[in-house]
């Protein structure tokens, strides 16, 4: 079920009603709100609730081995073999047809025969997210920094609707704090949650699909068919679709939580403001970030060690953060040049950095982003070279429209604006009151809705991760 | 800490959420509310399409109220879909029922004189080709693009998912191919539909045909000879008509068997201008599903997961036997 439709406009006002009802009889609410996000996630296919559920009571049965392990060396053994469960889940769902083709074609460079079937597999929608989610459950378990909580209460956290398809990636010792006990009917950020899922609607549907139906998608399609102009607008058209896609939908996604009175963690930072690599990865999906840096990167060994085997780690990181995208060597190549950008920042930290002016590294930063962006998007390695070359094709500029250039001056300058002016307006619209930050909601809406092709709104790019 | 738990975020109760989001509800359902009808009309019959149906009745009546008819006039121009001649509607043409006694007669170009070892026409260059059809004709529309515009050929595509010829309520195919055409005049059409047939059309008598029937195949086979003759332009324009591969799902196999006939018959006046592609003979050559197929001498996946569509490479692969064909007809 998509946000953005019918079908979830009738769900959520019934699921939400009846949430508050059931909120201080916790007993009923809590097989309540798993029932509600089941039926939520059976939408897209009945079939995969089997594979939520699994994961969740596997997962479940390792928190409580850990819990209950004597020694150090049994707990580290049994997280181990939660997190590898875990991950070869994910890696035959997601990764199976992209590695056992390259891996016949591999073998059959020397002449032998597939292995493997060669079967395509049908990706559950958000498997990436709270398998993710498991892991953390998990491992923060084995670091005591989350207690094993009841099953029930692992199923909410794994399968909470909200956050349950695409993110923001909640920790267990960030959510089960919220499920011990009911959550408080005087103390919900309603103007909050209003103002954040009309931000949401509006970054998704009216900025980031319009540019994707105008300008992103024909170019990226058929890069032949357009010049270095069109190449040029349809990569910073890009930069802007997928930041108004993915925190148009984690916008929207807190903004429910909020208002059934669950918080969680921030997901972008204005991250085209970023005047660094680092910086850009601490705007940008800050929940996947510190996954990265929390789950993989320090227990790599981080940066305790030479700056070979600091960089070695920022590369394994990186690399891997990108194929978590997708099964695509688009991906690992973005990822890459993600790490090789870090790198790079840091052999050149107080040497270089401090010199540059700031205005020098933001411009820097920004179109080195686009840049790898153009890797993110393309179809696959041809087309990324396709669309490379069009930048050396000189010929008209075919798509420059008013809308088009507004769309990506306005979004890009939001994030340039002085941060606390924009935090006070957005805290003011968040204060006013209730009913008429209802009503300004269903005329976003309203309006937003009817710039929707007849063909319905196009999924979050996110979803496909 | 968030900054919603941060003091200075204002704090309401639950009872005011409740109420807030019961005034959105209530506001898009007095002014919008026969959109949820829409969305029943788009469904396949089953649960969802029931409770659609069951909010969505009383909602269109609410709707239809002075303030919902201005709200409506209001934001109509904001839509980004393209005006369609309600007279091309298949709601306005029919059924296609044949009257009763009347035996239509067999022209000429029932045949294909190549078939018949007659002359074949001269080839004439091949300048501007639309590929449309649902999400089947993606990425297929793509791969042509990229292989026909360095040689100067305008491609259009124009793909409009989750569409069907048996689902007119998100769009009418009779209007949509006859607005295509009006716009872009193609010099040849190349369709692939098919992903999301299988919904009850009205009969000759106005009831509902359920899938999938003779008379269901009928009616299909009339709607899409409609989307033909607008495609063919008279005699101007060669149309490809690529059949459904022969989908994994054993359900949407029986569905796609019937449309492939059904759009067979809808050719059958047109051989020489109207082709209809087997995909299944380079997909399914065996009358079996399979993920992947022989591709330059190696085993290769050519279907996406879903087991319906083509992925990238099998969409190469297709593109390779479409524009074979097309160099039959054309030159370029």
């Amino acid at each position: 079920m998509l946000f953005p439709t019918v079908e979830f406009a009738i769900f959520f006002p019934v699921v939400l009603a009846l949430s508050w009802l059931l909120m201080p009889r916790q007993k009923l609410w809590k097989p309540y709100i798993i029932i509600a996000s089941y039926v939520f996630y059976a939408a897209a296919n009945p079939k995969f609730c089997l594979l939520l559920a699994g994961i969740t009571l596997g997962n479940q049965a390792a928190a409580k081995l850990i819990a209950a392990a004597g020694t150090e060396r049994r707990r580290k053994w049994i997280t181990g073999v939660a997190v590898g469960l875990d991950l070869a889940l994910l890696g035959v769902f997601k990764y199976y047809a992209f590695f056992v083709q390259d891996w016949a074609d591999l073998l059959d460079s020397f002449h032998l025969g597939a292995p493997l079937p060669l079967l395509t597999i049908a990706l559950p929608i958000g498997v990436s997210f709270f398998t993710f989610q498991a892991i953390t459950y998990v491992v923060d378990v084995k670091r005591g920094d989350a207690e094993p909580a009841s099953t029930t209460d692992v199923a909410i956290y794994l399968s909470f609707f909200p956050h349950l398809v695409a993110g923001p990636i909640v920790r267990a010792s960030e959510f089960l704090p919220q499920l011990k006990a009911p959550r408080d009917p005087n103390k919900v950020a309603v103007g909050a949650g209003l103002a954040l899922v009309g931000l949401g609607v509006i970054k998704k549907v009216l900025i980031a699909d319009y540019l994707a139906r105008v300008l992103v998608d024909p170019v990226f399609a058929v890069p032949q068919a357009y010049a270095a102009p069109d190449a040029l607008l349809a990569a910073y058209g890009y930069a802007v679709q997928i930041y108004c896609d993915f925190s148009g939908y984690t916008d929207i996604a807190i903004g429910l939580a909020l208002l059934m009175g669950f918080i969680f963690p921030q997901n972008f930072n204005r991250p085209y403001r970023a005047t660094g690599f680092r910086d850009f990865w601490r705007r940008w999906h800050m929940t996947l970030s510190r996954f990265l840096r929390d789950y993989l990167y320090i227990p790599l060994g981080g940066s305790r060690g030479s700056r070979l085997f600091t960089y070695r780690n920022l590369m394994i990181t990186m690399i891997l953060g990108g194929l978590w995208h997708g099964a695509a060597w688009t991906f690992v190549l973005w990822g890459a040049f993600q790490g090789a950008a870090l790198v790079t920042e840091h052999a050149l930290d107080g040497r270089v950095g401090r010199r540059t002016p700031v205005w020098l590294r933001w411009f820097l930063t920004f179109n080195l982003v686009t840049f790898a962006w153009i890797l993110f998007r393309s179809q696959n390695l041809g087309l990324f070279w396709d669309y490379l070359g069009r930048f050396f094709v000189s010929g008209p500029a075919t798509l420059y429209t008013l809308p088009v250039l507004l769309a990506i001056i306005v979004v890009i300058g939001m994030q340039l604006l002085p941060e606390r002016p924009m935090e006070r307006l957005q805290v003011r619209l968040e204060q006013l009151n209730p009913a008429l930050l209802a009503v300004m909601l269903a005329a976003t809406i309203l309006v937003v809705g009817a710039t929707v092709p007849s063909q319905g709104v196009p999924p979050f790019i996110y979803f496909q991760f | 800490m968030s900054r919603f738990d941060r003091e200075g975020v204002r704090h309401f109760t639950a009872r005011q959420s409740v109420l807030a989001v019961a005034i959105v509800a209530a506001i898009l359902l007095v002014l919008s509310g026969g959109s949820i009808l829409s969305a029943a009309d788009e469904e396949k019959p089953g649960v969802e399409k029931d409770l659609l149906h069951a909010v969505g009745k009383p909602g269109s009546t609410l709707a239809d109220n002075p303030l919902g008819r201005a709200s409506a006039k209001l934001t109509s121009n904001l839509s980004p879909d393209e005006k369609l001649d309600p007279s091309q509607s298949f709601a306005q043409t029919g059924t296609g029922a044949v009257t009763a006694g009347q035996i239509p007669p067999v022209t000429p170009s029932y045949f294909d004189p190549v078939e018949l070892d007659d002359k074949a026409p001269p080839r004439q260059p091949l300048e501007s080709l639309l590929v449309t059809g649902d999400s089947l004709s993606q990425p297929l529309d793509a791969e042509l693009a990229r292989r026909l515009t360095p040689e100067g050929i305008e491609v259009t595509r124009d793909a409009h998912v989750g569409t069907g010829i048996s689902n007119a309520s998100l769009a009418d195919w009779g209007q949509l191919s006859a607005a295509q055409v009006a716009e872009h005049h193609p010099d040849a059409v190349v369709v692939f539909i098919g992903a999301n047939e299988g919904y009850p059309m009205p009969g000759p008598d106005g009831k509902d045909v359920a899938c999938c029937s003779p008379e269901w195949a009928a009616i299909y086979a009339n709607r899409a000879r409609q989307v033909i003759t607008n495609y063919r332009q008279g005699e101007k324009a060669k149309v490809y008509w690529l059949t459904v591969p022969l989908p994994r799902d054993p359900a949407r196999q029986r569905i796609a068997s019937v449309v492939n006939q059904a759009v067979a018959v809808a050719a059958q006046p047109w051989r020489s201008q109207v082709r209809i592609v087997d995909t299944d003979e380079y997909f399914a050559p065996e009358g079996t599903y399979s993920d992947s197929i022989p591709v330059d001498g190696k085993d290769q996946i050519v279907r996406e997961s879903d087991g319906i569509h083509l992925n990238d490479l099998g969409s190469s692969v297709l593109a390779d036997h479409l524009l074979d064909r097309i160099d039959l007809d054309f030159t370029r």
